[in-house]
């Protein structure tokens, strides 16, 4: 590889580090969104950009809904088949657990039903107002649940607003860098060999 | 730069939300909204932003205020009244009514409380924690006058707004489930209070400022975006 190649390598990594970036930000205040790292690598196709899911927990918000869950532990709910963290649900007019874009939520054999009064208990138990189990989220062992709450975006507005302007300088940089090694070039292909 | 621009969408959205429930922080029985988003994914890109998923209406209880009016009511739990105008039936947890001059109990944009009458000679009036109504007449106390009736849905949140505080079934909330108040429902009425809004004003200007920085910042990854474009397109030098 030569100079110019990494240059423009460092430039597109400077573009995915951008793209990961905003993408973070725009999902500031998705509940249970858990933001992505892009971490620069080198390899023999020059400067590339591994994006990496991070395990963070976000904080949590209280909201004292019953229907506001979140997680405290790894693990997702399963939101017509797409896994989730957001827990903000609410109750379908068939009396299932659904989000606000309908979709429903599953539990240990297809949708959970949630009737009138039911509670959702810390190990992930759903239960009836008599205290009957009705169904569970299907969950790894360790995680619970608390209720009444939901977990926040775990992105920091402040870290991804720096990358956003690391990555622009480092974009610049590298294109004056290409630039310096194109007029090398432009001189050495022009003025080497001249006779005066 | 779609990605940033989704998220500047979606706080500007997650604004309005707040901002109504500001404005309706002093509105007798308002319940709050909340905006929720999630992240957009396609396989093999860094991700496309964020996306609404809706809005729904958060009938967290909210406090009831001794108040004095006429017929001031409070539902304590879950719940509806129902009310009526020009046959159409709504639903609402605003309960400042009055009595009307033709015996019926109505609130201030003249809806009727479905189930109530009460006689024009009628001195006093008193309702109880399971809605029934009492009053005392000339000459006879404590007379039935009929009972005020809830209503319950099974996804409440699927209602559609009419106007702040009133709502109408939807095929989405499904049928309204009548109930007696006091009975095996944990739901008890309050005669002389109102139902306060829901909305906690500290938290709300706590989420406008947090909903503005973000959309700055997201503002900024579209400068970014922009500013490398333009970078890049300076490349080519004639």
């Amino acid at each position: 590889m030569d100079g110019m190649q990494w240059m423009a390598s460092a430039m597109r990594a400077a573009r995915s580090q951008l793209d990961v970036a905003t993408h973070n930000l725009a999902n500031v205040s998705s509940d249970g969104f858990r933001r992505v790292t892009a971490t620069l690598e080198l390899s023999e196709r020059g400067l590339v950009v591994r994006q990496s899911p991070t395990g963070e927990q976000g904080a949590i918000r209280r909201t004292n809904r019953a229907l506001d869950v979140a997680l405290l532990g790894p693990g997702q709910f399963l939101a017509g088949g797409e896994p989730t963290r957001s827990g903000a649900f609410v109750r379908d007019r068939d009396g299932y657990l659904a989000d606000d874009r309908g979709r429903r939520i599953a539990g240990r054999c297809g949708p959970i039903r949630f009737p009138e009064g039911a509670t959702i208990e810390s190990d992930g138990s759903i239960r009836s107002v008599a205290g009957r189990m009705l169904d569970r989220f299907p969950l790894p062992a360790g995680t619970r649940i608390e209720s009444g709450a939901l977990e926040t975006s775990n992105v920091n507005a402040i870290a991804e607003s720096l990358t956003v302007l690391q990555a622009q300088r480092a974009f610049e940089t590298a294109q004056k860098v290409l630039v310096a090694i194109d007029d090398t070039r432009s001189k050495a292909a022009s003025d080497v060999g001249r006779i005066q | 730069m779609e990605a940033a621009a989704s998220g500047m969408a979606a706080q500007q959205q997650n604004l309005e939300v707040i901002a109504d429930n500001l404005a309706n922080a002093d509105v007798t029985g308002f319940k709050s909204a909340a905006a929720t988003f999630a992240d957009v994914s396609a396989a093999g890109t860094a991700g496309l932003g964020t996306a609404s998923l809706g809005k729904h209406a958060l009938f967290v209880q909210g406090k009831l205020e001794r108040s004095g009016g006429p017929f001031d009511l409070a539902i304590d739990g879950a719940g509806f009244f129902c009310v009526e105008k020009d046959g159409r039936f709504a639903y609402t947890r605003a309960g400042a009514f009055s009595r009307a001059p033709d015996g019926s109990v109505r609130n201030a944009e003249g809806w009727r409380l479905r189930g109530v009458r009460i006689p024009a000679d009628a001195l006093r009036v008193d309702v109880g924690g399971d809605g029934r109504v009492f009053v005392d007449r000339p000459g006879a106390q404590r007379t039935p006058a009929g009972r005020v009736d809830l209503a319950s849905f099974v996804a409440p949140e699927r209602l559609r707004v009419l106007s702040g505080t009133l709502f109408a079934a939807s095929p989405q909330s499904g049928e309204p489930h009548i109930f007696h108040p006091g009975e095996a429902a944990k739901t008890t009425l309050a005669f002389g209070s109102l139902e306060k809004s829901n909305v906690s004003i500290i938290e709300s200007m706590m989420a406008i400022m947090t909903a503005q920085r973000a959309y700055e910042a997201n503002a900024k990854g579209v400068q970014a975006a922009d500013e490398m474009l333009r970078i890049a397109n300076n490349l080519h030098r004639s």
